[in-house]
């Protein structure tokens, strides 16, 4: 705090503190879905049960060799046990031969 | 979703995340957090909960799909690091109308007027605390921040906390921190927020308020220290409304609420810290997230028999939607608070009943009927895959919710009798309670004890305390 002139002047600090966290680059793309496996991930909220077969018969009809491993396979994402089911699930989705995933519902 | 579709990208299987309408905003800021800001998402038109089955069909064959193939499908465009401050960097010079504004337009306050946090205000928060500046309690999702001890000091002063709060705002990030508390969900629609429940000697040292009033504000501790709350929420965990905080409606932060551990202590009931874990007589915060709150008013009647009808019904009532907490969503989260004023608990008290006595009724009286129950997981959250047999069956949930299949057969609201949580305090002599509906493991109770720096009681004297 100093008085540079009538009225007393603040130099005031940064609230926030520093992100633990670099960017980071994202995995590659497929060159296709065609004859590739599609893992359905859901926290069991906002209709993702009926947005999932929707979406399978939506990438069926352009990929009719696309395969998809339920959400019934994996339980919801979200919840009381979500931090270990997130650091466990891309070791699950190898497991399985998964080569993409879709997440939802972020209602 | 976010989280599970970063985990993906960190694992090498690309995602492609679904996100409604409304919620872009959110994710983008959420995927800045997780150091993914490209994480790529697919649009759902609209909302889903509000839409006919054709109308679904329409938006996710015509618009979602073709978002999902491009997102597994194409390199999403690079983004940069931003640049920001380093910590304990003077980001403003001004008088104080100038820094006000400048944090306002920053997002750093809540639009009310700051206490300008200087170095030397700061500092003087770490005449009571042995802990170092740099020492970092936790990491604080969705923005993935280090939960230093100096940003608490800096949080404080901006809430107008006095420098001796220090000891409770460490505790308190301790608390936001603990994974069980589940800080990440702070942001959910339906807007909840935080109570804070002060125990122990700290209650009375420092001056607040644990009698009539006690949640209003007015008390220099209970309400600056709420207000720290949901300033530490703002810029360090990163909750920002139209941003990661997506509460659908929300409401302001509440006042710290202290217990009348004199009234405990003369009905023999032991304080909320005891529940939590602790000694009586330690000093502590309990911390949980509540969707709502209603009071009941004039609970009449000199007996227990009396008055605990009345206050299982207002337990029952304020639960409402959040069952889907103890069954669904989550599996045995729900913890409903019921505060007693002092003169009410001592009615309850008088004729020998414990708070275990009390929490045993309310599991016995705060129940539904099954069919009810099913109804709100199912066919009012359009969730079609729950039912409490093969939940039952499975030994997902206690046998007590499907002794028999008789739809209209009546089933609690939570697992377990000690789920429910009392607190004492308030208008020492007004028949009076208060019910908050809880979020479950959106908000779970976490405790922490409040460690006191060497000679506390020294540095309190020399304030005149």
């Amino acid at each position: 705090m100093f008085n540079g002139g009538t009225e007393t002047q603040y130099e005031v600090l940064w609230p926030r503190s520093q992100r633990q966290t670099r960017f980071k680059s994202l995995a590659p793309r497929l060159e296709t879905l065609e004859g590739k496996t599609v893992a359905q991930l859901w926290d069991y909220m906002f209709r993702g049960d009926e947005v999932f077969a929707l979406l399978e018969e939506g990438l069926k009809a352009r990929f009719p060799g696309v395969r998809f491993v339920s959400w019934r396979e994996f339980g919801s994402t979200h919840g009381a046990n979500e931090r270990e089911f997130v650091a466990a699930l891309p070791q699950r989705l190898m497991g399985l031969g998964v080569d993409a995933a879709i997440s939802g519902m972020g209602c | 979703m976010l989280r599970a579709s970063a985990a993906c990208e960190a694992g090498g299987i690309p995602s492609s995340s679904l996100v409604c309408e409304g919620f872009i905003r959110q994710a983008a800021t959420t995927s800045v957090g997780l150091g993914m800001p490209n994480l790529p998402v697919a649009r759902v038109p609209g909302h889903v909960g509000v839409q006919s089955n054709e109308e679904l069909g329409r938006n996710i064959l015509e618009v979602t799909v073709e978002r999902v193939i491009a997102n597994l499908t194409c390199e999403p465009a690079q983004a940069g690091e931003p640049l920001e401050p380093r910590p304990r960097e003077v980001v403003f010079k001004g008088d104080f109308d100038a820094v006000n504004r400048c944090f306002y337009e920053n997002e750093w306050s809540d639009g009310l007027p700051i206490v300008p946090p200087t170095r030397e205000k700061v500092e003087a928060f770490f005449a009571f605390t042995d802990r170092g500046p740099d020492e970092v309690l936790g990491v604080l999702l969705p923005d993935n921040r280090a939960a230093t001890v100096w940003s608490i000091a800096v949080n404080g002063v901006m809430a107008g906390c006095r420098p001796e709060y220090m000891p409770i705002l460490v505790a308190l990030i301790e608390a936001m921190a603990d994974p069980r508390y589940g800080v990440e969900h702070s942001g959910n629609t339906p807007g909840g927020e935080t109570l804070i429940i002060l125990n122990g000697p700290i209650v009375k040292q420092l001056g607040f308020n644990y009698t009539q009033g006690a949640l209003r504000d007015g008390f220099l501790p209970n309400t600056s220290v709420g207000r720290f709350w949901r300033l530490y929420l703002r810029n360090v965990a990163g909750f920002l409304p139209h941003k990661n905080d997506k509460a659908t409606f929300g409401n302001t932060w509440r006042v710290v609420l202290a217990e009348n551990e004199e009234a405990l202590a003369k009905i023999s009931w032991e304080p909320n810290s005891v529940e939590m874990g602790f000694n009586a007589g330690d000093n502590t915060v309990t911390i949980a997230r509540y969707t709502g709150s209603s009071a009941l008013s004039s609970v009449s009647g000199s007996t227990p028999e009396q008055v605990l009808p009345i206050l299982a019904d207002g337990v029952l009532k304020q639960t409402l939607w959040t069952i889907v907490f103890t069954v669904g969503l989550t599996m045995g989260t729900l913890r409903p608070l019921l505060v007693l004023s002092p003169i009410l608990a001592e009615t309850i008290a008088r004729r020998g009943w414990s708070k275990a006595d009390v929490k045993r009724y309310l599991f016995e009286h705060c129940r539904i009927p099954a069919w009810e129950f099913e109804r709100q997981l199912r066919d009012w959250s359009q969730k079609p895959i729950w039912n409490l047999a093969e939940e039952a069956r499975l030994g997902h949930i206690p046998k007590v919710f499907h002794e028999s299949d008789d739809p209209n057969r009546m089933v609690p609201i939570v697992f377990k009798p000690a789920d429910f949580m009392i607190a004492v305090t308030g208008d020492v002599l007004r028949h009076n309670a208060h019910v908050f509906a809880h979020n479950g493991a959106l908000g779970y109770p976490v405790g922490k004890r409040i460690r006191l720096p060497e000679g506390w009681e020294r540095r309190l004297a020399e304030l005149g305390k």
